[in-house]
């Protein structure tokens, strides 16, 4: 097959847009449901978040005075299609995208992107709220991307190369044990779950960075949350459960243990009130800092 | 760079409309300015253009919360004039329904404090608790916000079956101490919230003149109940609940014993149910000339109320004093110097009620 169109059918179809917004969609209705039942409640039907997102795709976009259209509109799509690049370079089964030299590299930074562009949406939002937000997600950003960046970074020493097919093929041992821990930590964070929700803390700055945005752009911006969804958990999966030599196993295994993961990450935010943002920084940078320098001690003891 | 912060009028933060305009430095919050009179209705002068029983009915909606202690205390303030003492029996009731709101008024704010640091699961399970206060509520009087239990001389509804009511009771009993006491107090996010934050001094309490349940935080032991008891109080023997630290665990932690209190006194109240009448009073009252003033204590601190009578059909003069009034300014010294991300729990901590302040 030729490279272009793998990484067309990659991005576009598996492990792309396709099959990983509906899978976004189901992880954020177990989320909710999870969290509805744990409360009491009764929770939303199955197909909520995707009502969700078509209700939004029909509503008006309603763009600030004084606010740029171009970049106003641009944030949510180089968001979308930053994130299902980075899910389209995930070596998950079935995945036509061939193994490149330093893909690790280019993943984390496609994983930084979203983060930016809701940073930039709530700075060129004009609304002090989403200015405030978006202050909060830059330097919360600076706090979990310290476990998070080690975890991976000690992955790739231990594989000995940059490459997520090595990653994913490294013989298992203590190391993944203990970036896996690193990388579970940063994982509320990145997903702006309690106790680290501060950037959406919508009692304090009504609402997250995208305060300003409505109908298909804050449609695209939910999407893009919703894959993010995927993202993380399948590259937990990917780069710290070991592989069966069968495929479909994997696939299962894989998504599995992305519910799982989700199931802990939500029980977790049940069970917390939302920290300050010194606090959350002080978390990662004390705790989340901890694990980072033991996994890297395990990395280079070896 | 500075800038400025507009918490309110309308935010998700507050159930009603009010503003704190805070202004801020990086997180921190230099100053802050509190705006109130959003949704100003006259009451004072409208209840001097309605008869002494449709007053009752009116006096009801300056709160929503606490809309009993306005009524009871207005009543009260009506039967001074009058000299009218009210049977034990409407006294006891009077007590029951009082404590009943205190217990619902604390856990909606216990709720909307959970919610204020983004700890929903705590306000979920202080809202099903609520459920069962407002059940008793509504079973007792057949309403669940205005309950319109009182008249001059007495009260409208008896409670015919006391110990129907006891197993809720217990059931709330059970709750606060198993589920929202521990959480609030043990749970380290959301002591990590509450613990230290928004001080206020026992010297600022007394120079900002707060009241009620803040006032106590702060180390103020004042509570009408037991400074000037009224209704069944003395003869139930309540005690009040004060903490020293003055933030707002401090805040939590005097609401959460308050309605330990309560549910105590309660119970007594509908064990010793005293037989005899429920109205002192038959048909429509007749308020001769006189003024009184009245004070009970309403589950924000201390409600004031001034009732004046030229012995015609319609009060002279009604001057309300609501807590929230006076506790609201107070947030100015509690927000300054602390982080903005605090600013929601520090106001709810509080508990204004704008309804009261903008009656």
């Amino acid at each position: 097959m030729n490279t272009v169109w793998s990484y067309l059918i990659a991005f576009a179809v598996w492990p792309g847009l396709l099959f990983a917004a509906p899978l976004g969609w189901l992880e954020l209705w177990f989320m909710r449901k999870l969290v509805a039942r744990l409360q009491g409640r009764r929770g939303p039907p199955f197909f909520q978040p995707f009502f969700d997102f078509m209700k939004l795709l029909g509503k008006q976009t309603v763009i600030p005075r004084g606010v740029s259209r171009g970049i106003f509109l641009a944030l949510p799509l180089v968001s979308v299609g930053a994130v299902t690049a980075a899910l389209a370079i995930v070596p998950l089964p079935g995945n036509p995208v061939p193994s490149l030299p330093g893909d690790v590299v280019l993943l984390l930074y496609l994983m930084e992107v979203p983060v930016l562009c809701e940073v930039l949406a709530g700075y060129v939002s004009r609304s002090i709220y989403g200015q405030v937000a978006a202050m909060r997600e830059a330097l919360l950003s600076l706090a979990y991307n310290l476990p998070f960046l080690v975890a991976i970074i000690a992955m790739a020493q231990e594989a000995g190369s940059f490459r997520m097919s090595a990653l994913q093929a490294a013989p298992y041992g203590i190391v993944h044990l203990l970036a896996g821990v690193t990388f579970l930590l940063a994982l509320p964070a990145r997903m702006k779950l309690n106790p680290f929700s501060i950037a959406n803390a919508e009692h304090e700055i009504v609402a997250d960075s995208h305060i300003e945005y409505s109908g298909p752009p804050l449609a695209l911006f939910k999407l893009s949350h919703a894959v993010e969804l995927v993202l993380l958990t399948e590259l937990f999966a990917v780069v710290f459960i070991p592989a069966t030599p069968w495929p479909l196993v994997n696939l299962l295994v894989y998504l599995a243990a992305g519910i799982l993961v989700l199931g802990g990450v939500t029980l977790l935010a049940t069970a917390t009130a939302r920290l300050r943002l010194a606090q959350a920084f002080r978390f990662y940078w004390v705790w989340g800092g901890i694990a980072s320098a033991v996994t890297m001690a395990a990395t280079l003891v070896r | 760079m500075p800038y400025s912060f507009p918490l309110g009028p309308y935010h998700p933060a507050l159930e009603e409309p009010f503003k704190v305009k805070v202004q801020c430095r990086g997180e921190v919050i230099d100053s802050a300015t509190v705006e109130v009179g959003f949704s100003f209705r006259g009451i004072e002068l409208l209840a001097q253009k309605r008869n002494w029983v449709e007053v009752i009915t009116l006096i009801e909606r300056v709160c929503g919360i606490c809309s009993n202690t306005h009524a009871m205390t207005f009543c009260m303030a009506a039967e001074t004039i009058a000299g009218i003492e009210i049977p034990k029996r409407a006294a006891h009731i009077r007590t029951i329904i009082a404590e009943l709101e205190r217990l619902h008024s604390h856990l909606l704010w216990a709720g909307v404090g959970a919610e204020d640091i983004g700890f929903h699961s705590l306000f979920m399970e202080v809202f099903s608790l609520r459920e069962l206060v407002m059940d008793t509520l509504e079973a007792i009087s057949g309403n669940r916000v205005n309950y319109g239990m009182n008249c001059i001389g007495g009260v409208h509804r008896d409670i015919p079956d006391p110990m129907r009511y006891l197993p809720a009771l217990d059931a709330l009993s059970k709750g606060l101490a198993e589920i929202v006491i521990p959480t609030f107090t043990e749970n380290p996010t959301a002591l990590a919230r509450t613990r230290g934050v928004g001080r206020l001094s026992r010297e600022q309490a007394v120079e900002w003149a707060v009241v009620g349940p803040v006032a106590r935080a702060s180390g103020l032991d004042i509570d009408v109940r037991k400074d000037q008891p009224y209704l069944s109080y003395a003869a139930l023997g309540f005690e009040s609940v004060t903490r020293p630290e003055g933030d707002v665990l401090a805040r939590v932690v005097v609401r959460a014993l308050e309605m330990v209190e309560s549910i105590r006194l309660i119970r007594e109240a509908l064990l010793s149910l005293p037989a005899g009448p429920l109205r002192a009073t038959e048909g429509l009252p007749e308020i001769p000339v006189g003024e009184a003033t009245i004070r009970t204590e309403a589950p924000r601190g201390e409600a004031f109320y001034y009732v004046a009578s030229e012995g015609g059909a319609t009060p002279a003069r009604v001057k309300i004093r609501t807590p929230s009034f006076v506790n609201i300014p107070a947030i100015e010294a509690m927000v300054t110097g602390q982080p903005l991300a605090d600013l929601s729990i520090i106001q709810a901590s509080v508990d204004p009620c704008i309804s009261c302040t903008d009656r």
